[in-house]
């Protein structure tokens, strides 16, 4: 049996940092748990996840301590399961997938995928968590047709084929696909997981094949459901945290503490992960989230309202939080947003009319776009040349950027612009210098934005004004995010201004799905994006050169076994997007402020993203305590 | 009887007119008095109207304000939506008048702007040594005046290759002046077509609902009470993003100011209605009834001049919250846009208020906003009272 | 009386039916519904998986079917999927953005929107009677001018940015915290003296915001009819007889001006509503306004719906009220003869 050691490095790295600390590795009692409890070696796992601080660059902190800080809506109760970030795997900081809920995973052949569980490794509630709670998901929740009738999701068909899963003991689990499945394991370390596993203790009481019918019929009058399916859906929400009995993995766990206007968090006092001195984590003890409208949180924030704040900042909230400095006693850290550009214009490939389809598909007409915006006068007016004028793209700390993904036809060049625009045949000019198209109307581009973001807006008055020096007139219309994806997909839109790439950090074994149309809300080419995802039963096939060889290399990734496979189909995707100028960048690396407040281990700098980051996630935000304590 | 008159021999205490009573002579009327007695209806509310003298200051302060409607093209310095790169967040220049001493005229120092890197702001330098002053009836930027002229002429100008702004620069280096007073145009303008429509409306649902009475009249009171029932903003809310997206923002503004007009006439439709019940029971109108009039006569000929000034006080009192109801929508996202400049508009950057204790010039288009509204006030105080015949 | 009293409430049906066929119809006026809003939205994030559980909600609410259906099936007059199910049922609905019953996340906003409503409305009685009466009988004095001038101003000033402003006044001059109904430390801490003072602290800006803008008009109204008042015949007549000026006042002008303080009783309650919600947002208050907004926003259209039929509930019973105030205090108003001889 061929084993490919994708993870077997790193859970013997762990398990010998685990032994070589073991002499002096006494776990020491946590501090603001319930009473009652068994002590703290009988809570963990009988291997749970040691952290030495000062390896990952931290220090050993303190445990207890309330945080405070603020959302926009109650809805965002759910980013705690986000910050918190236990995975089955998870990226760490260099975005490298490790084992963390799970002991250890083996992958053979890239198609075969045995889970290894921590043993003796517990609920919030208490309950052992084993394979039955994998048992449990996969045979009776996923596979139950009332509770989820609509088959299973992408990342677990291969060619259309369900794995093969089985349960080899207590806590090892396995599932088998024919082909490789590349998608499984950074899918569960998504900010936004699957939840493979779940609570079959708790959840079997509300189940049909378990419960007790008159307990299920008394709780469907009470939740106002109808049937015991919806009932279940409803209290089986691991990712919303809206259930405070339903038992969790995250470190923190709702409390029944609060109401709709402020949710409070409590330690998970059976947390697997530990710091090297013994001491459970998370460190802090309480997590309270107090919902206020989003355009007060900066205002609050630099009030002194939060200890730890990122979301609902903007980069134009920098001058006022960091003038509230000194008296309130936080600091502003200046984190790196990991969009592939905070602002791109899409030119809509698929795009209806004619003549507008043509001229959006010529490259060099999008070279001609490209190279008539002065990236620089908008990095200086819009962000005080803090950002970085690029193509949308990977960025540079990305193991897959180059030079040239960022820089080619980005720079300013607006006679480089004219000639290529003349070459196209555009040569006709209305009085006031406006090109005309070949059939007559004046080159007018209407630029649709969701108008949700001011930054996006003034860029496109930006733009604008460069590109009257090529005789193309730009208009933004503020519209709404459907509407756009509506268009999108009908083909009436010609070019929307929206962010870039959500993930310019990708590794080589990330999906490279924004790169491709692989989905029908891809502003650039919606109706192909949506082809590809139904299989051709809606859409249209594209019928571009370009996005025909995205989707072949797509696919190949999808297929591929190795890393360098993956890096070399990323290489050539990316190469195609910076010769194709498919999405026009302006600028990334846009800084992201993150007010701390008497918390240390909040690094400096680090990248502030979704989906790779999952926000403070990667950071370790278990990790991050108060240095002052009262 | 008798013992109550004076005794004949006494001359009575009092005066009494020698001379004898002429029961066909008239009392003379001063020419003032006589001038009041024929003038008509309007002309004695024009003479009462000028006694209110906050009133007729009120009226020539708006009538300025309109003047930018027409000409805000030559008025403003700058095109309202022209950036400077160099001045962003720029504070606003004082105007002076002499330096070192010496009389120049009207003029300002020039600045220099720089980042600085620690709080990230812009940090602008007055030089004291760069006296720029003002250009009178000049020529700057082009514009198309109305849309149609390429002109270039202004009524003032920075200096050549300096700068003028008066009320500070925002973001992007607009000129907050220069916005203000195109932001007129559409503030001061696009409410009157809700008034007018909820003018018309009142007075047709009311004028109907009061003078023929019965089943039309509970039928409208009815329709009145819906229509009061809702509450104004959420509806205006729900029917704005009802509103295709595709339309321009003007269009949609002008959409909602339409929507308004139409939620808006209960009010009007309300006095409307008791003005001519009480009306119609007057002498005159039913003496108009018995001579044959048709209702549509009675109505328009007879009962709608008696309270045409009260129509016309309701109406200035319903601008200025045009005015303010359109800084709602825009503070709402649901207003106008850029690049329609209008004072809702301007004033949306104002919303993050930590953004202003660091600019507060930004405040700026407060002032006009509160300065017209208390005129429309004033003036339509001074309009109601002298409208009131019992005055 | 009571003949009118039982009339006025007949005549409320019909009105309440037409309110609510009107609000359903408004409220899904825009485009899509909340769904396929939620499902773009998921599509957008990389959640596809969790689109599937969005549909099965489609069906579960009827959303599927024609517009009179599901208006018919929202009010209990029709058989939705789950028989008759709608408000005439007791069933005020499902919010789709909290996934809760409607009462459940209505209920909690109630008593704090009415107290900042009874506190606006206290306020502006408060503020305007005394001023109203001061200026009728000094007409044209400096005091006069001044007041006016005051309530005029606050008037002419954007609420939200008078919000803004006293709110930034407040957090840097009495240390009270950015928006919301008290310190953070209290949400959800039983009741106590110290919550209340925080509570009522943060009354006060919404309070005098919300306030200010119906001071103005109060004041005007109570002037011209006292003023009104002040010049009849009887008034003359009680001087002449040398009654004190002060028992002159209170004895008939002033009961006669108050009318529209009673009047304006039902006239507010909508008033109120749209101006608390931008100030509620502002000050971020857990009133229904921002509630409303919110929906109204993300379209959870049967908790908007039933939040403007509360409202307009409300406003209608107000009008009822004040209505029969009017008869009790004033005699000279007839009820039920109508204005027809």
């Amino acid at each position: 049996m061929k084993t490919s050691g994708l993870f077997k490095g790193v859970a013997a790295a762990i398990l010998i940092s685990w032994a070589g600390t073991a002499g002096a590795f006494t776990m020491t009692p946590t501090p603001g748990i319930a009473e009652g409890l068994p002590p703290t070696s009988e809570r963990a796992p009988v291997d749970p996840l040691v952290t030495n601080m000062t390896e990952i660059g931290r220090t050993t902190g303190k445990q207890g301590g309330e945080l405070r800080t603020l959302v926009g809506r109650t809805k965002d109760a759910r980013l705690i399961n986000v910050w918190g970030y236990a995975r089955l795997v998870g990226y760490t900081e260099d975005l490298e997938l490790r084992p963390d809920i799970l002991k250890d995973v083996q992958v053979e052949e890239g198609r075969i995928f045995t889970l290894t569980l921590r043993r003796g490794h517990k609920w919030s509630d208490g309950h052992p968590f084993t394979s039955e709670d994998f048992r449990f998901w996969f045979e009776d929740v996923l596979t139950n047709d009332a509770l989820n009738p609509w088959g299973m999701p992408s990342f677990l068909l291969v060619d259309g084929q369900p794995p093969r899963f089985e349960v080899i003991d207590e806590i090892t689990v396995r599932y088998t696909w024919d082909k490789p499945n590349p998608l499984f394991l950074p899918e569960l370390a998504k900010s936004r997981p699957p939840f493979i596993y779940r609570p079959a203790h708790y959840l079997k009481q509300f189940h049909e094949n378990y419960g007790d019918p008159q307990v299920i019929e008394d709780m469907t009058a009470t939740y106002k459901v109808r049937s015991w399916a919806p009932l279940f859906n409803k209290l089986d929400d691991m990712y919303n945290a809206r259930n405070s009995e339903l038992p969790s993995l995250q470190p923190w766990v709702l409390t029944e503490e609060g109401d709709d206007r402020r949710i409070v968090f409590t330690r998970n006092p059976y947390f697997h992960r530990f710091d090297s001195e013994g001491q459970q984590l998370p460190y802090i003890n309480r997590v309270v989230m107090t919902v206020a409208d989003g355009k007060l949180i900066p205002a609050k924030t630099q009030a002194g309202e939060s200890d730890l704040q990122a979301r609902n900042l903007s980069f134009s909230d920098i001058s006022v939080l960091k003038r509230g400095e000194a008296s309130e006693g936080y600091k502003t850290n200046l984190w790196l947003s990991t969009k592939g550009s905070q602002v791109a214009l899409l030119p809509n490939l698929a795009v209806k009319d004619p003549v507008w389809r043509k001229l959006n598909q010529d490259v060099r007409f999008r070279h001609a776009l490209s190279l008539g915006i002065d990236r620089n006068m908008i990095n200086k007016v819009l962000y005080f040349g803090l950002a970085h004028p690029s193509n949308d793209t990977v960025l540079e700390m990305s193991p897959l950027y180059k030079d040239d993904y960022a820089k080619d036809w980005a720079a300013f060049d607006p006679e480089k612009a004219n000639a290529l625009l003349d070459e196209i045949g555009l040569v006709e000019r209305r009085n006031d210098g406006t090109r005309l198209l070949p059939d007559g109307r004046p080159l007018e581009i209407i630029i649709e934005s969701s108008g949700e973001s001011r930054a996006q807006d003034d860029a496109i008055e930006l733009v604008a004004e460069t590109w009257k020096e090529l005789g193309i007139r730009a208009f933004l219309k503020p519209s709404q995010r459907d509407t756009i994806r509506n268009r999108a997909m009908s083909g009436d839109l010609v070019m929307a201004v929206w962010s870039g790439f959500e993930n310019g950090v990708p590794t080589a074994d990330m999906p490279p799905v924004d790169y491709a149309p692989t989905r029908g809300d891809f502003l650039s080419w919606a109706p192909w994006g949506d082809y590809y995802e139904t299989d051709g039963q809606s859409g249209e096939k594209p019928d571009w050169a370009p996005a025909n060889r995205l989707m072949e290399l797509y696919d190949a990734w999808l297929a591929s076994s190795t890393k360098e496979e993956r890096a070399q189909i990323w290489h050539e995707m990316l190469q195609i997007h910076a010769d194709e100028t498919i999405h026009i960048g302006l600028v990334n690396q846009v800084r992201q402020p993150v007010v701390v407040k008497g918390l240390s281990n909040v690094p400096e700098t680090g990248i502030y993203g979704w989906d790779p980051g999952s926000h403070f996630g990667i950071h370790r935000m278990d990790a991050f305590f108060f240095t002052e304590q009262d | 009887m008798s013992r109550h008159l004076p005794p004949s021999d006494r001359e009575p205490d009092h005066y009494v007119n020698p001379e004898p009573f002429d029961p066909t002579a008239t009392e003379k009327l001063t020419p003032e008095q006589e001038r009041f007695y024929q003038a008509s209806q309007w002309k004695i509310m024009w003479w009462k109207f000028r006694r209110h003298k906050l009133a007729v200051w009120s009226g020539v302060v708006l009538i300025l304000f309109y003047l930018c409607v027409p000409f805000a093209e030559i008025i403003a310095p700058y095109t309202p939506n022209e950036r400077n790169n160099d001045y962003l967040y720029a504070p606003p220049q004082t105007l002076h008048l002499f330096h070192d001493g010496q009389f120049i005229g009207p003029f300002v120092y020039g600045f220099t702007s720089e980042v600085d890197l620690e709080t990230l702001r812009w940090v602008y330098k007055e030089d004291p040594d760069q006296v720029q002053p003002l250009r009178f009836f000049c020529s700057g930027s082009t514009y198309r005046f109305w849309g149609l002229w390429e002109m270039d002429f202004r009524l003032v100008c920075a200096a050549e290759g300096g700068s003028m702004f008066l009320a500070g620069t925002d973001r992007l280096g607009r000129d907050q002046l220069s916005g203000l007073i195109y932001g007129a145009r559409l503030s001061l303008t696009v409410g009157i077509v809700g008034i007018v429509i909820s003018m018309f409306l009142g007075i047709l649902l009311g004028g109907l609902a009061g003078y023929f009475g019965g089943i039309i009249d509970s039928m409208i009171q009815r329709l009145i009470e819906i229509m009061r029932a809702l509450p104004e903003l959420p509806l205006w809310m729900a029917l704005s993003a009802a509103l295709p997206v595709t339309w321009s923002p003007v269009w949609i503004y002008f959409g909602l100011t339409i929507i308004l007009g139409l939620l808006d006439w209960p009010g009007l439709a309300r006095a409307v209605r008791s003005k001519l019940l009480s009306l119609r029971e007057e002498e005159y109108a039913r003496a108009a009834v018995m001579m044959g009039a048709r209702p549509r006569r009675i109505i328009f000929k007879h009962l709608l001049p008696g309270f045409t000034s009260h129509l016309i006080a309701s109406a200035s009192l319903s601008i200025p919250a045009m005015i303010l109801g359109e800084t709602a929508l825009s503070f709402l996202n649901l207003g106008l846009r850029r690049p329609s400049v209008s004072w809702g508009v301007l004033l949306n950057e104002a919303q993050n208020i930590s953004v202003v204790t660091i600019y507060p010039w930004l405040m700026a288009p407060v002032i006009p906003i509160i300065i017209v509204v208390l005129a429309f006030n004033f003036l339509g105080d001074g309009l109601r009272d002298a409208a009131d015949p019992y005055k | 009386m009571l003949y009118y009293t039982v009339r006025r409430l007949l005549t409320m049906i019909p009105t309440l039916l037409v309110i609510s066929l009107l609000t359903f119809f408004i409220i899904e006026l825009p485009e899509g519904d909340y769904i396929s809003n939620q499902i773009a939205v998921l599509k957008s994030s990389g959640e596809s998986a969790s689109v599937a559980k969005l549909e099965f909600l489609r069906q579960e609410f009827a959303l599927d079917r024609p517009f009179f259906e599901r208006f018919a099936i929202w009010v209990g007059l029709w058989p939705g999927p789950h028989g008759f199910d709608g408000l005439l049922q007791g069933n005020w609905g499902w919010s789709f953005e909290y996934d809760k019953p409607v009462y459940e996340v209505v209920g909690p906003t109630l008593p704090l929107t009415i107290v900042l409503n009874a506190a606006t409305i206290l306020f502006v009685y408060l503020v305007s009677f005394p001023i109203g009466i001061y200026s009728a009988t000094r007409q044209y004095s400096w005091g006069d001018y001044g007041f006016t001038f005051l309530g005029y101003v606050g008037l002419a000033t954007p609420n939200f940015l008078l919000g803004l402003v006293l709110m930034y006044l407040a957090n840097a001059w009495f240390d009270l915290s950015i928006g919301g109904l008290m310190d953070p430390e209290y949400i959800g801490e039983p009741w106590s003296v110290d919550k209340a003072l925080s509570v009522l602290s943060h009354l006060i800006v919404p309070t005098i915001v919300i306030g200010t803008s119906g001071t103005a008009a109060m004041i005007r109204r109570l002037r011209a009819n006292l003023l009104d008042e002040l010049h009849k015949q009887y008034v003359t007549t009680a001087r002449a007889k040398g009654m004190k000026e002060r028992a002159l006042l209170v004895k008939y002008p002033l009961r006669m001006a108050l009318n529209p303080f009673i009047a304006d009783i039902g006239n507010l309650i909508p008033s109120l509503v749209s101006g608390s919600v931008i100030v509620s947002v502002v000050l971020n208050l857990p009133t229904v306004g921002p509630v409303l907004l919110n929906a109204l926003q993300s379209q959870d259209q049967f908790l908007a719906a039933f939040i403007l039929l509360f409202v307009s509930v409300l406003t209608l019973v107000g009008m009822l009220v004040s209505d029969l105030l009017l008869a009790v205090l004033d005699p000279r108003i007839r009820l039920g003869g109508g204005s027809r001889s």
